[in-house]
């Protein structure tokens, strides 16, 4: 009996102690130094915005746009199908099972190539996988899918081929010189922000 | 660091064969604990002995316990340890057929194989029944695959339903245990058997 009580007398001090204690939430970063910086060297993240081009037009299920700018600039404009997630938000929970997983694939993109970037390095590190970058942005998006630049004639074959290309996407996605107009079908076309849900929460019953 | 296999630490095959010497080791404590004998495992029922409600309440705190220390030092990372995920129907229907179950048979699961380990005979029969069990199921799925996979509730913790901090249901757990430890034991002596 007397070792019981001692084992009681151990136990339920350590459970009081756990139970006092903070949680431990700190998020582990997955990658070393040097593996990342060996990715970011590689530039493999980097998705040309005629692939994206491509695939929007092909309605491509397995693409997740997703944009990493403020929620202002995101109602304002964003490509056909994305969420806002803001680079703040990334972290949240909320995103998580969204940012961690193996099916589709995630595309960050912001105005430039760095807060799309600074969002991929931060899910890398965390060891998730499938998530890319729009190689420069929204802007670079205007230049080249919505405001294709014929190319010189005398360019080679494969050049003209590529602005037939943007030029059709440019006319799909809506570019060219009724951007305005466009930008303002894109509005009322939004897609709904589909969040998601973690976990459900019970509702009583069980 | 832990879970080892996530970072990389060992091998999967490392893995499996830690899996097995631990697994040799919970049969041999099985056994070496007299839980091959149905009129022990059944005891719990009867209250004439509460050794399983004992030793698998020991077991659940002391992991409890060790898995919440080693996270609060940094040695473990809950966000990669696996939850199975919870479908609340499923569960407590198949709480009531394990307990159905192992009232009438004697044996749980694990504990029918430490029996069949030395050669008792109601064990295999046991575990003859387990199989029928199986195959029933697994025939039968399109019929109960509704009821199967209702209430999913994905993978959650007790103490997330609770809403509270999983150092608090700890804590709970842990006094909850020492009562049914108390009330075990109380039992015992309520409900002696001479021989069993």
């Amino acid at each position: 009996m007397k070792m019981r009580l001692i084992l009681a007398s151990v136990i339920i001090p350590l459970g009081i102690i756990i139970a006092a204690v903070p949680e431990n939430t700190t998020k582990p970063f997955r990658l070393t130094a040097g593996e990342l910086l060996n990715e970011v060297q590689n530039g493999s993240q980097f998705i040309s915005t005629d692939q994206i081009a491509d695939m929007l037009v092909q309605k491509d299920p397995s693409l997740q746009l997703i944009d990493v700018r403020s929620q202002a600039e995101f109602e304002k404009y964003s490509l056909p199908g994305s969420v806002n997630v803001p680079l703040s938000d990334l972290l949240s929970k909320e995103w998580s099972d969204f940012l961690d997983q193996g099916l589709r694939m995630n595309v960050f993109y912001s105005n430039g190539n760095l807060k799309s970037n600074e969002a991929w390095m931060i899910t890398r590190q965390l060891g998730y996988k499938n998530n890319y970058v729009l190689q420069g942005g929204l802007n670079y998006w205007a230049e080249t899918i919505l405001n294709p630049q014929a190319p010189k004639s005398v360019l080679a074959d494969d050049e003209i081929a590529k602005y037939d290309f943007r030029k059709g996407a440019s006319a799909a996605l809506g570019g060219g010189n009724t951007l305005e107009s466009n930008v303002k079908e894109s509005k009322s076309s939004k897609p709904v922000i589909v969040k998601k849900k973690k976990k459900k929460r019970v509702a009583g019953g069980c | 660091m832990a879970p080892l296999i996530v970072n990389e630490i060992i091998s999967p095959d490392t893995n499996l064969l830690l899996a097995l010497l631990i697994g040799i080791g919970f049969g041999f404590v099985l056994e070496s604990s007299g839980f091959s004998s149905s009129r022990k495992m059944v005891g719990v029922f009867y209250g004439y002995d509460t050794t399983v409600l004992k030793v698998f309440f020991t077991g659940a705190i002391t992991a409890i316990m060790g898995i919440l220390f080693l996270s609060l030092f940094g040695l473990v990372q809950m966000d990669y340890l696996y939850i199975h995920p919870t479908y609340m129907t499923s569960a407590i229907l198949g709480g009531v057929v394990m307990g159905g179950g192992f009232l009438l048979g004697g044996y749980c699961p694990g504990t029918a194989f430490s029996a069949i380990a030395i050669g008792k005979i109601d064990g295999m029969l046991f575990m003859v029944g387990m199989f029928i069990g199986v195959f029933l199921f697994a025939e039968g799925y399109p019929l109960w695959e509704g009821v199967y996979k209702a209430n999913f509730m994905g993978t959650t913790t007790m103490n997330e339903i609770l809403d509270i901090p999983r150092g608090v249901f700890a804590l709970g757990l842990i006094l909850i245990a020492l009562a049914m430890f108390w009330v075990g034991e109380w039992a015992e002596k309520k409900f002696p058997r001479e021989e069993y």
